[in-house]
């Protein structure tokens, strides 16, 4: 049944010219690298201790573990061209669920986790559930149940605890919290100076990497993101998909509100109160797009590595607030228009043959 | 008229008219009487302006996250102008809503040229603004300027507040604007259809700039009536402003996705969430199960309007 | 007249135009054609100032023409319809027609002059369209017309058409036609791009042959060519039609699809068809007579409230188009291809294997190298020009798209096939290369169900032709495949169906 005679084929090959090359430098992943690189050097150039292990380095890789999960999390819905507005509350409802668990039936580190994140995924794939049967706007519909997860939370820790949190952690967090590989040794052979909490952060990158690339599903739900109508006339289970993605959002979500109880040695009601922009900033610097049907973890991995290092050196130059949050913005601005700035060259010169 | 029956804003506006009488019974009255009734409509204003001010960049696809802290920067600074400068008030006033429209004009620029995401270009000036915000007075508040601006803030004519007046006024500019005027038409085009837009001769740049100096400008209005109606400023204002912001159009039903308004919307949902607001001060209710009802709320009036919309097509299909 | 003199223009990977020269003088049709691909669309948009060229010169009455955007072709008094629709759906008829010049007062669009200036235009072209209705309520061939009328509303000089024709009925194309030669009478230029070869030699004065974007022919007097050399112009070589080869169809087999006296919420009624496995049922109608709102409702996408669809003898209750492929080996080559068809920022390889992850995936794993196999197998089949296999499907020329949108359900394997308009838009030899394709499914054992409105290919392709008209069938013919007289019996029902409704 094939209609394309050997000339008609060869033809083709002739008006097919090799695509330019593009140069390395355009690939925006490139110059997130490169701006990190520079922004290191300035702080280490301005405030030496940047450098230092215990004091910066170590605690800057918990912070961007936990906000890479946070990033990743809000990934997961961009990649459908949704919004995910209940990050945080989603991750102190998955931290609640963790601390009840281990504070009312005992349980350990490894069962509280598991049922904590099994709560954050229920809460996102109810989330999911309502947008893909009813058809409102995700923003709307994850805006208003954070409104209603924030009232709830609070009433359950009142309820429950002291009204902040829970007295007691599962054992093992305590390690999480102040431990590195160097504390483990097999004989004379210490792991590097990373905390514990890296892994689980890594992991989750690699997971969700492998779902967007490789898997059925995470094709599936970049197909719905970039079309819906044309996925659904594809045979792709679009409800479903959306179900998913916002499931894994919550579940992820749960990850990083772990994280961060981790790092701050206890589940807090504060949990995940700052979680909402960051959550976007880490994507989107990295170049993931709201519209859906295209999503950079590597770019992801890199945004909330560049967001922390602003906040960590700039904290360091001990800033007031409001100058801290001033040249948060500025800086955040000229990265972002450096970065145009060499994508519009990239441009000029691929045009060009 | 039956088509004005099944469009959203009269969903709408039965919502909020139910909910009114609900609340006045369960308040015995209350509600009505003549002082609850000024200060629910005169903190009414602020909302509805700050939501039109982000309606108008949801037109054309953007989001604008400094809303909040623009008009809390904007608020600050006429106060500062009367306090510490010693400007008499309608030149304060000017000020501020000059401000507000400058600083709306740099997001658009920062957006046209440097191509990034409004979403992202203002959070970053949304940072920005609140350490400018903070950097005028510190901690501290702002208190005893221009009386008459005050009395402007206080006066009602027939029973509603001044403020909320100027709040229908420029709702109904606002409106008018995106109806009839070719620079609002074109502001619809670019966000409905930008590639179509631009085919006719629209520049989708100039419509993103006007976008963002039109809310800029709504949120130094906003700020004006904050001044005016607050007796006080700080530097926390606007801080509570951003969710309300999107609340409004949204709930309103405003497309993200841009290319409509709804002025009427906007309105009718402010004044939605401002009632489970006053809710909580008649009934003292713990503030936390507010955010759960107002959540409740939204998720219970677009579930509504859905299954509307559904009953509707059924209807007339068969 | 307008010169456009060797133009050049690239895109990352394709050179587009490759030295194309065109010359228009007032008072003519000039025909603009060329196979898909070929660079027609793009030498029209860099002629309406949307595309800046790389290199070429553009000239109106000797004079330079340079077009930073397509204000500027609109002040150098240059209309176009390009070839995608590009209206706002959200505003009116009338604001949609005089869009790029809304009629105000001191900044106050005047609606009255507005709704008085799409009345004119809409005139102009015979057509009834209540000018204050939102442009989204209208069918695809409304808005087509939407479309040239805005064109027509400025007093242009050289008007650009491309493919204005595609999504509209015979007596539609007539009356635009009709303007056309008016247009022409009056003095102004009109190039016109268009695969339907009949039209072109029976209202175009010139013509323009693009290949791989270089002129082939410019400017020559279009009385000189027969139809034939036209093609082979376009195609580089001497072109032959094959003979589509007779198939048997065994009238015996259990229908793979049968419809029973089906009623949707659409408003179809009792109707009722069979396809057996190895035969093309043609479904002919006039766009707007419910034939893809039907495959819809087969599909699942519609409700059908009476009656019943059996697969293969077998009763099928299909809910979605993924269960339609799972189950039933049921899919649907959509009309729409740019809202439904393809994911026109995602690779082509994505787009044509999208339909098989479910069958190539391991563990919920899709192998790469196997979906790319699979992908540039039938990119090679259906020769569909692409610069690399990573590019995304928006940028192919609007016959590439359809061929990926073809693709995506060819890989899919399926036993019964639903084909919407395959071959709108499509130049001559692919649309024959698509009716061996589809002739050659059908001998493969396929069940076809074709929807054209497109009564030359129907005759061509089908064995029984069922007609579709007001949402009913008004009747099932044995296709004998002599045109005319199969013409006039198909025009006759459809007559016949719509008096007997006035009655
Ligand atoms: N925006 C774009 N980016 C990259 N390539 C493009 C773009 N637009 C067109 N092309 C390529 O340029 C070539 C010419 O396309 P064009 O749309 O002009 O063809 P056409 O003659 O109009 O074909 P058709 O008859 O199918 O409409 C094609 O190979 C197409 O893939
Ligand atoms: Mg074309």
């Amino acid at each position: 049944m094939s209609v394309a005679t050997e000339e008609g084929r060869t033809e083709s090959a002739e008006t097919v010219r090799k695509p330019p090359r593009i140069p390395w430098w355009a690939n925006p992943r490139v110059g997130l690298v490169i701006l990190l690189i520079l922004l290191i050097a300035l702080f280490t150039a301005l405030r030496p201790a940047f450098l230092d292990t215990k004091l910066t380095l170590v605690p800057l890789q918990s912070d961007i573990s936990v906000y890479l999960v946070v990033g990743l999390a809000q990934l997961m819905v961009l990649s459908l061209g949704h919004m995910n507005m209940a990050v945080g509350r989603m991750a102190a409802m998955s931290a609640f669920v963790m601390g009840l668990v281990h504070d009312q039936l005992g349980a350990g580190l490894v069962v509280s986790l598991l049922l904590g994140l099994i709560a954050g995924g229920l809460l996102g794939a109810l989330a999911g559930l309502i947008i893909s049967r009813t058809g409102v706007n995700s923003f709307v519909v994850t805006l208003a149940m954070d409104f209603a997860l924030v009232g709830l939370i609070t009433i359950l820790y009142t309820s429950v605890t002291d009204g902040v949190a829970f007295p007691t952690l599962p054992a093992g967090m305590d390690a999480l919290r102040f431990d590195t590989f160097a504390d483990y040794c097999l004989g004379d052979v210490c792991g590097p100076r990373i905390p514990l909490v890296v892994p689980f952060a890594v992991a989750a990158a690699l997971l969700v990497g492998l779902l967007f690339r490789f898997s059925r599903l995470g094709r599936e739900m970049l197909m719905t993101g970039a079309n819906i109508k044309a996925a659904e006339l594809s045979g792709i289970p679009t409800k479903n998909r959306i179900v998913q993605a916002h499931a894994l959002s919550g579940l992820i979500a749960g990850l990083a509100g772990f994280l961060l109880a981790a790092n701050n040695g206890a589940f807090s009601a504060s949990i995940g109160g700052e979680f909402l922009l960051p959550s976007f900033l880490a994507p989107v610097l990295g170049g993931t797009l709201l519209a859906g049907g295209a999503v950079s973890v590597l770019g992801t991995v890199l945004g909330a590595t560049l967001t922390q290092v602003i906040y960590k050196g700039l904290n360091l130059l001990q800033f007031q607030l409001d100058q801290l949050q001033l040249y948060i913005g500025l800086v955040l601005l000229a990265a972002l228009s450096l970065d145009r700035a060499r994508h519009v060259i990239a441009e000029r010169r691929g045009a060009k043959l | 008229m039956t088509r004005f029956l099944r469009t959203p804003d009269f969903t709408l506006a039965a919502i909020a008219l139910l909910g009114f009488v609900v609340l006045a019974f369960a308040t015995s009255g209350n509600l009505l009487s003549a002082g609850t009734l000024g200060a629910f409509f005169r903190f009414l204003a602020v909302p509805v302006v700050i939501g039109l001010s982000q309606m108008v960049v949801l037109a054309v696809g953007q989001m604008n996250l400094s809303v909040g802290a623009l008009t809390g920067f904007c608020a600050m600074a006429a106060a500062w102008l009367m306090l510490e400068a010693g400007l008499p008030a309608p030149v304060a006033v000017l000020a501020a809503l000059a401000l507000g429209l400058g600083v709306g004009l740099i997001n658009g620029l920062l957006v046209v040229f440097t191509r990034i995401n409004g979403f992202i270009v203002t959070l970053a000036t949304m940072t920005i603004i609140q350490g400018l915000r903070y950097g005028v007075n510190g901690p501290d508040t702002f208190q005893g300027y221009s009386a008459g601006l005050r009395a402007f803030g206080r006066a009602s004519v027939l029973g509603l507040p001044v403020v909320f007046l100027c709040a229908l006024v420029v709702a109904g500019l606002v409106g008018w604007f995106f109806a009839r005027t070719v620079a609002g038409r074109r502001l619809l085009a670019s966000g409905g259809s930008p590639f179509a837009a631009r085919l006719s001769g629209i520049s989708n740049d100039r419509s993103l700039v006007v976008a963002h100096g039109l809310s800029g400008l709504l949120a130094g209005v906003a700020a004006v009536i904050t001044v005016a109606a607050s007796g006080s400023v700080n530097a926390s204002i606007g801080d509570d402003l951003l969710l309300p912001s999107f609340a409004a159009p949204i709930i309103g039903g405003v497309a993200l996705a841009g290319g409509m308004v709804s002025v009427t919307g906007t309105v009718l949902a402010a004044f939605l969430v401002r009632l489970v607001d006053v809710m909580q001060a008649q009934f003292g209710i713990n503030p936390r199960w507010i955010d759960l009802i107002i959540g409740a709320v939204v998720l219970g009036a677009v579930l509504l309007g859905t299954v509307r919309q559904r009953l509707h097509d059924r209807g007339s299909t068969a | 007249m307008l010169v456009a003199e060797n133009l050049i223009k690239t895109f990352p990977g394709v050179r587009a135009l490759d030295g194309a020269t065109l010359r228009v003088s007032p008072g003519s049709v000039h025909a603009l054609l060329g196979e898909n691909g070929a660079g027609k669309s793009t030498l029209v948009k860099v002629l309406t100032g949307v595309y800046q060229p790389d290199g070429g010169r553009i000239t109106l009455d000797g004079d330079d023409l340079r077009l930073t955007g397509p204000m500027d072709a609109q002040a150098a008094g240059i209309g176009v319809v390009h070839q995608e629709r590009n209206l706002i759906p959200a505003f009116s008829v009338a604001e949609n027609i005089s869009l790029h010049h809304l009629p105000h007062r001191r900044g106050v669009v005047d609606r009255a002059r507005m709704r008085a200036e799409a009345r004119r235009c809409l005139g102009l072209l015979e057509v009834e369209l209540d000018p204050d209705a939102p442009v989204a309520t209208l069918s695809p061939a409304q808005g087509q017309l939407v479309e040239i009328a805005k064109a027509l509303s400025l007093e242009n000089r050289v008007l650009l058409l491309d493919e204005p024709t595609a999504s509209l009925t015979g007596d539609e194309a007539d009356h635009l036609y009709a303007v056309v030669r008016r247009l022409r009478d009056s003095g102004r230029a009109v190039v016109l791009v268009s695969h339907k070869l009949e039209e072109v030699f029976a209202v175009a004065d010139t013509l323009t042959v693009l290949r791989d974007g270089r002129s082939v022919a410019s400017g020559e007097a279009l009385a000189g060519f027969s139809q034939s050399r036209v093609v082979d112009l376009m195609v580089g070589r001497a072109y032959e039609q094959v003979e589509l080869a007779r198939r048997e169809v065994n009238a015996e087999a259990v229908p793979a699809l049968r419809l029973a006296d089906v009623a949707t919420a659409h408003g179809h009624r009792d109707v009722s068809l069979e396809v057996r496995p190895g035969e093309i049922l043609g479904l002919y109608g006039l766009v707007g007579a419910g034939r893809s709102e039907l495959a819809k409702a087969i599909l699942g996408l519609g409700r059908i409230t009476a009656g019943t669809v059996e697969v293969h003898g077998k009763p099928a209750r299909i809910a979605t188009v993924g269960e339609a492929l799972r189950r039933y080996r049921l899919g649907y080559v959509t009309e729409d291809r740019k809202d439904e068809g393809l994911f026109l920022d995602q690779q082509v390889t994505r787009n044509i294997a999208v339909t098989v992850w479910r069958r190539l995936a391991r563990l919920g794993l899709v192998p790469d190298r196997a979906e790319r196999r699979l992908a540039l197998d039938f990119v090679g089949k259906l020769d569909i020009r692409i610069s690399t296999p990573r590019q995304v499907a928006g940028q192919l020329s609007g016959g590439n798209q359809q061929k990926v949108s073809l693709a995506k359900w060819l890989a899919a394997d399926c036993d019964i096939l639903i084909v919407d308009e395959p071959t709108v838009g499509i130049d001559v030899r692919t649309k024959a290369a698509f009716h061996e394709l589809i002739a050659g499914l059908a001998a493969d054992g396929l069940a076809l169900l074709l929807i054209s409105s497109d009564l030359p290919e129907t005759v061509a392709l089908a064995d029984r032709i069922a007609v579709m008209s007001d949402l009913r069938i008004a009747g099932v013919l044995d296709n004998d495949h002599d045109y005319p007289r199969m013409s006039r019996q198909i025009i006759r029902m459809i007559h016949a169906e719509t008096h007997a409704e006035a009655a």
